[in-house]
């Protein structure tokens, strides 16, 4: 399983920077981040995962749960994402495509 | 060297200091935050949100040899900090457990390994084991508490041959209960025998949360988890609220046990928890009267997981018999086979869990 070695948010650039144990350095923006929250309050029950537009979210804090995953707590009281590493990672890993939400991704 | 120059200097000498384990610098890696200089000083701000305390130490130490090289540079001024939303370094503010903006779930204080014992299913003999291992851990010299996780179906006070209450501690802590040189913890402790517990999801996180956090373990090398059968809220909020060292499953050998165990297997990975290996209870029956050896369950089902198996614990009513009364075989009949079975998952345990925690953590 991916593992991140360090999770920097950096306020002033609005991304979370995020260091693997392979190396590899992913910068998720906030509202890309927060955009996929994999919580059943941002996804409802069933189908596609969907993206879930927030103007300019603030990330607060972050805690690692477990051995498995991270929670991110942002600033208007939203926590009840939890990322597995490995979510996490294919979020980094198709950043430059997902960037901007693509309205054919609710359709996949 | 003018100003320019000499803040030019510094960002190079910044890009020298690589993150331990990585190739990649601190400032690629956005640790560098604002870099202040005024006369013979400069100032580095450091995001530290996730940076272990170690490793912090030694940043400090290659930032402070790269800048004191820079011509005209005395001084070097560290500040770390946990960098949250909409606030900068503030000056001098180190950071602290509580208002970092990345936030390690805790290890328990005063516990150094903590190990699961699960199943996919009851009655495959859980709690016997997490018994006898706790004992078996301790008569190899460690210090160990047992936790019994089984809310709804504490048996470990029964196992353990005690119904003492824990003591209340100062801050709403709760001393645990020591018996046979293990310490215990056990919702059985705060109930009669008959009285069922009839609560939601919750309610029982809530208790298991407590018995993690609100226990005062004493200098633990071991904390045996004795889960509940299956895979559900206690096993989850148990792998979410700790780091777990590594987890046991437990099984017996007929088909549709295994069935069952390799649920609780896709658990432990999930979760990313090391599985240590795989017990086989009930392996096999030897009679009393003529010694001959019989697989009453079938045959090897735990080597069908493709796991290690670390123990076969064969099916003799001693095993029972000694749990039933409260005298495990581990401190009523050490010399008993079953009971050498145990000490030999003890020592494939710690031998296991050692090769885990040498691997390189980073």
């Amino acid at each position: 399983m991916p593992t991140p070695v360090l999770l920097t948010p950096i306020p002033e650039e609005r991304i979370l920077r995020v260091l693997w144990d392979d190396d590899a350095m992913c910068d998720y923006p906030f509202s890309y981040l927060r955009g996929w929250c994999p919580c059943a309050v941002c996804q409802g029950h069933g189908g596609e995962r969907r993206f879930v537009e927030v103007e300019d979210p603030q990330l607060a804090s972050i805690d690692m749960v477990g051995n498995y995953a991270v929670n991110p707590t942002w600033a208007d009281g939203h926590e009840t994402g939890i990322y597995t590493f490995e979510y996490l990672r294919s979020l980094g890993d198709e950043l430059p495509d997902r960037k901007v939400p693509r309205a054919e991704r609710n359709a996949e | 060297m003018t100003e320019h120059e000499r803040r030019d200097a510094i960002a190079e000498k910044l890009k020298r200091v690589h993150y331990p384990g990585s190739r990649r610098d601190i400032v690629t890696l956005g640790l560098v935050g604002k870099v202040q200089i005024q006369d013979d000083s400069v100032a580095v701000h450091v995001r530290a949100s996730s940076v272990k305390e170690d490793v912090l130490r030694h940043l400090r130490g290659r930032i402070t040899q790269e800048l004191t090289a820079v011509p005209g540079i005395d001084h070097v001024h560290i500040h770390a900090f946990a960098a949250q939303a909409g606030q900068d370094a503030p000056a001098g503010a180190t950071p602290q457990a509580g208002n970092r903006a990345v936030r390690e779930r805790a290890d328990i204080p005063d516990v150094r390994r903590i190990l699961a014992v699960a199943s996919g299913k009851g009655g495959v003999g859980k709690s016997t084991l997490a018994v006898n291992l706790a004992l078996a851990l301790e008569t190899l010299g460690n210090t160990v508490g047992l936790l019994d996780a089984d809310v709804y179906g504490p048996s470990i006070p029964l196992m353990m041959g005690t119904d003492a209450v824990p003591r209340a501690g100062q801050n709403k802590k709760i001393h645990p209960v020591e018996k046979y040189g293990v310490q215990l913890i056990s919702m059985g402790f705060f109930l009669d025998d008959q009285s069922p517990v009839i609560w939601r999801g919750p309610i029982v996180m809530s208790i298991v949360r407590q018995f993690l956090r609100e226990v005062v373990w004493n200098d633990l090398d071991y904390l045996i988890v004795d889960l509940p059968p299956g895979t559900g809220d206690i096993a989850l909020t148990l792998a979410q609220e700790v780091p777990l060292h590594g987890g046991l499953v437990v099984t017996t050998p007929q088909d549709v046990a295994l069935h069952d165990v390799r649920r609780g297997i896709a658990m432990f990975k999930q979760v990313n928890v090391p599985i240590l290996g795989v017990v086989e209870n009930m392996s096999y029956y030897r009679c009393p009267a003529c010694g001959e050896q019989d697989e009453v369950f079938g045959h090897g089902g735990a080597h069908k997981t493709g796991l290690p198996v670390v123990g076969e614990i064969p099916l003799v009513e001693d095993v029972r018999a000694r749990g039933d009364a409260g005298k495990p075989l581990l401190v009523s009949d050490a010399d008993h086979p079953a009971a050498q079975a145990f000490l030999g998952i003890a020592r494939r345990v710690a031998e296991a869990e050692a090769m885990q925690l040498s691997e390189p953590v980073q």
